[in-house]
């Protein structure tokens, strides 16, 4: 297949950044020292997401309203733009890998194209992309695909200079809750609501590997409904393993009873590696491999961050949050971690000790 | 089965107008009268119930407030009446709310399901009164009827004892799903000719017991599930089978789907009352993605037997209610959840001497109270027995007492009432 080249837009004005806050860049990462270093407010309204763009200037939030949140990283709260385009909730972000642009995949059924540093950036474009609610957007490793997941049970391809449709998916039954690009850009990771993984060929279209994760989902024998699907799903960088986070151990789903769970699949051999499962009620919402090779999560209700190594059953940190964790993002340089979080904050933790 | 297709001359010289100011003239006015009950059963009207157990987000189906604080991921859609919109979660009852309407100011004070559930049932916050379905399969059921009464399509069951004070065979009877129910062939042992005798001396010894002193009640209760397991025995046919495949095709090859399926049935063969539940409504977590699939199951289901009952002219004599024990919270929990919300939440009615195509009531911008037009159940109570006729300010005499068949101290909503 001909990928296309990368999307070369215009370059948008960038506006001066705030530099009147200092950028908390200590070196030594020691997780155990993780301390809240920023808060960002987002007016009384739960978070549903966050990410931190590829160059570590911005982070952007959704809420459950309809609007996207973006700050400078380094602050201050006041520095706040809000970016309006989308009709429903905002539930996943991701950026071109030079940062300029910045997806958005709406349960309107629709993907924002947004440059990220105009001073008040609006919607390139909103694509109709899925009919149903868009669960998740992933860009290739080069930049030049996107890839989408949605309530008509479909992946899609995208090409981001042209934004036309380059490819359908087929094959998922149930919703399909996050779709990701193996590092080699060649292939596509989905898991659904039944906690279905398959991995696909994007040249193809077809499915070259199919597990069951059925621990990671529950049938409610009272309500008779399904619980299940991934919350957030991340290769390594260098594609040997698969981290999903979600949950397990369903035995309520409408009161929400059920542990949240990682797992972490060692995706040359295709083996379920480790089943992290932490012993609260609730969901893991978030995971990340950090570049000095552990992983860390979040979760809700109770709000945590986790933090385990990769040989490891159970966490060898864990960060107490003002409110549940429903998404984290690392920055670039592995220091800091931006958490959406359930009290309506947007938090900036740092992996070192405070600044003197 | 005679369908009530049209307007026929008997409907004005008994008018429910007429019926209701008669009523209103006499002071105390009695549904037991013969003249009164069989005029209501020969018309022939009927109850659909619609039951979303568990407490179904007004939010996310009649009262949808998008862009508003607690509004949800979910938009409004416009419907087949001007300026009605509903959830986007119900296309297909958007399409066919020119047939029906909303109470969206319903208040109850009561965040219990088992209390919302009973003042919704019994029209009373408190007390053992018959529901809603007893009461009007008592003075809308054929003497002759050929099933029982009322008859609830069930996959779980909820112990309820919905006849209160009315006669036993006014109880609703629980079908468990789309099967046949369970015992209904009389054992090869026992011959047609035993089972008549062996009933014959029933009826004589509790003829006897009455007569003695023995408490009625009691026999009543027997004789009645007597008659009922009598009446589905001789109806076996209606559940046995498997439904056509176009119609499985158009409702649903679900659980709910074959429930409406043997609910349209029923009521197409002489069923009074029949009342279908649909599970998974209590959603404490994840509100957003359990209603996307129960009232995607929900809509299109519903719609498809609204369809035939108004196709089939049913839909002017049988009353349609979909409803819960109460609506859920405007604000969003820390799981995605709504939880129970009895204060400002919303039904949807039809067919049987409701005006279509209403809203009655309004709730304020963010859903966290009514502002307009606050009813409970006791005001719906009255509603649904207007619409079919029955005086709901009379009373049920029993044994030489009498008591109110509705709450006195509340109204129906006139501006429901065709």
């Amino acid at each position: 297949m001909n990928l296309p080249p990368p999307q070369t837009p215009q370059d948008p004005p960038v506006p001066p950044l705030p530099r009147d806050l200092p950028r908390d860049l200590p070196p030594g990462i020691n997780v155990t020292k993780t301390h809240v270093v920023r808060t960002f407010s987002i007016d009384d309204v739960p978070l549903t997401t966050c990410r931190i763009d590829p160059t570590g200037e911005w982070v952007v939030a959704a809420a459950e309203n309809f609007e996207i949140y973006r700050w400078p990283l380094a602050g201050p709260q006041s520095a706040r733009t809000i970016l309006h385009g989308h009709n429903s909730w905002v539930r996943s972000f991701d950026f071109s890998p030079d940062g300029r642009w910045l997806y958005s995949g709406g349960y309107d059924d629709r993907i924002g194209i947004w440059p990220l540093a105009d001073p008040q950036p609006a919607p390139e474009r909103m694509l109709v992309a899925h009919e149903g609610w868009v669960r998740w957007i992933r860009t290739s490793p080069d930049g030049s695909l996107l890839a989408s997941c949605g309530n008509d049970n479909l992946l899609k391809l995208w090409d981001t200079r042209t934004w036309e449709l380059v490819r359908v998916f087929e094959g998922h039954k149930r919703y399909p809750y996050a779709v990701v690009f193996h590092p080699d850009g060649k292939r596509l990771a989905s898991f659904d609501l039944m906690g279905v993984i398959k991995e696909w060929n994007i040249v193809s279209g077809k499915v070259t590997r199919q597990w069951e994760a059925k621990f990671m989902w529950g049938f409610d024998q009272k309500f008779r409904a399904d619980m299940g699907g991934a919350r957030d799903m991340r290769f390594s960088p260098d594609g040997k393993y698969l981290a999903v986070a979600g949950l397990t151990e369903v035995t309520n789903a409408f009161a929400g009873t059920h542990k949240p769970m990682v797992l972490l699949m060692d995706w040359e051999t295709g083996e379920f590696k480790k089943k992290l499962k932490i012993d609260s009620r609730g969901m893991a919402w978030g995971i990340r491999f950090h570049p000095e090779g552990f992983l860390v999560g979040s979760g809700a209700p109770s709000g945590s961050l986790w933090f385990w190594k990769l040989d490891g059953d159970k966490p060898f940190h864990t960060f107490k949050l003002s409110g549940g964790g429903r998404a984290l993002d690392l920055s670039p340089d592995g220091r800091q971690a931006a958490v959406a979080q359930t009290d309506c904050k947007l938090q900036i933790v740092q992996f070192t000790a405070k600044s003197a | 089965m005679q369908r009530d297709h049209g307007c026929h001359r008997i409907d004005h010289e008994f008018s429910r107008r007429g019926f209701l100011a008669s009523g209103a003239l006499a002071g105390v006015a009695s549904l037991s009268s013969p003249t009164v009950a069989h005029e209501l059963q020969k018309k022939q009207k009927r109850v659909l119930q619609v039951y979303l157990q568990g407490g179904v987000s007004q939010l996310e189906s009649w009262d949808p407030k998008p862009g508003t604080r607690y509004g949800g991921p979910f938009r409004a859609i416009p419907t087949s009446v001007p300026g009605m919109h509903i959830s986007e979660l119900l296309p297909h009852s958007a399409q066919r709310m020119h047939l029906m309407s909303i109470v969206r100011g319903i208040n109850l004070k009561t965040n219990s399901h088992h209390d919302g559930r009973l003042f919704m049932e019994m029209g009373r916050r408190a007390g053992k009164f018959p529901y809603i379905g007893s009461v009007a399969a008592k003075y809308l059921m054929p003497e002759n009827a050929p099933l029982p009464g009322y008859l609830h399509v069930t996959t779980r069951g909820l112990t309820d004892f919905t006849n209160a004070f009315l006669d036993a065979r006014y109880g609703q009877l629980k079908l468990a799903g789309a099967q046949v129910p369970a015992n209904l062939i009389r054992p090869k042992a026992v011959t047609a000719d035993a089972a008549r005798r062996s009933r014959t001396l029933l009826k004589r010894l509790n003829t006897r017991f009455s007569g003695r002193g023995g408490q009625k009640s009691f026999t009543d209760s027997y004789n009645a599930s007597f008659e009922m397991a009598e009446k589905l025995m001789a109806r076996r046919d209606l559940f046995e089978g498997e439904p056509d495949g176009k119609d499985l095709d158009r409702y649903g090859r679900h659980p709910f789907g074959r429930n409406c399926l043997l609910a349209r049935t029923l009521l197409e063969n002489g069923g009074t009352v029949v009342k279908v539940t649909h599970h998974g409504y209590d959603t404490h977590a994840e509100n957003f993605n359990f209603h996307l699939e129960q009232l995607g199951e929900f809509d299109k289901t519903f719609c498809m037997l609204l369809d035939d009952l108004n196709d089939s002219g049913m839909l002017d004599s049988t009353l349609v209610m979909i409803y819960s024990e109460f609506g859920r919270t405007p604000k969003i929990n820390v799981r995605y959840g709504r939880d129970h919300w009895g204060t400002a939440w919303s039904i949807a009615l039809g067919g049987q001497g409701i005006t279509p195509g209403a809203i009655v009531g309004a709730t304020n911008k963010d859903g966290t109270e009514v502002s307009e037009r606050e009813v409970d159940g006791g005001h719906l109570f009255h509603t649904y027995l207007q619409a079919l006729g029955i005086d709901s300010t009379a009373y049920h005499t029993l044994d030489g007492r009498s008591v109110p068949i509705g709450d006195p101290t509340r109204q129906p909503i006139q501006e429901l009432l065709a």
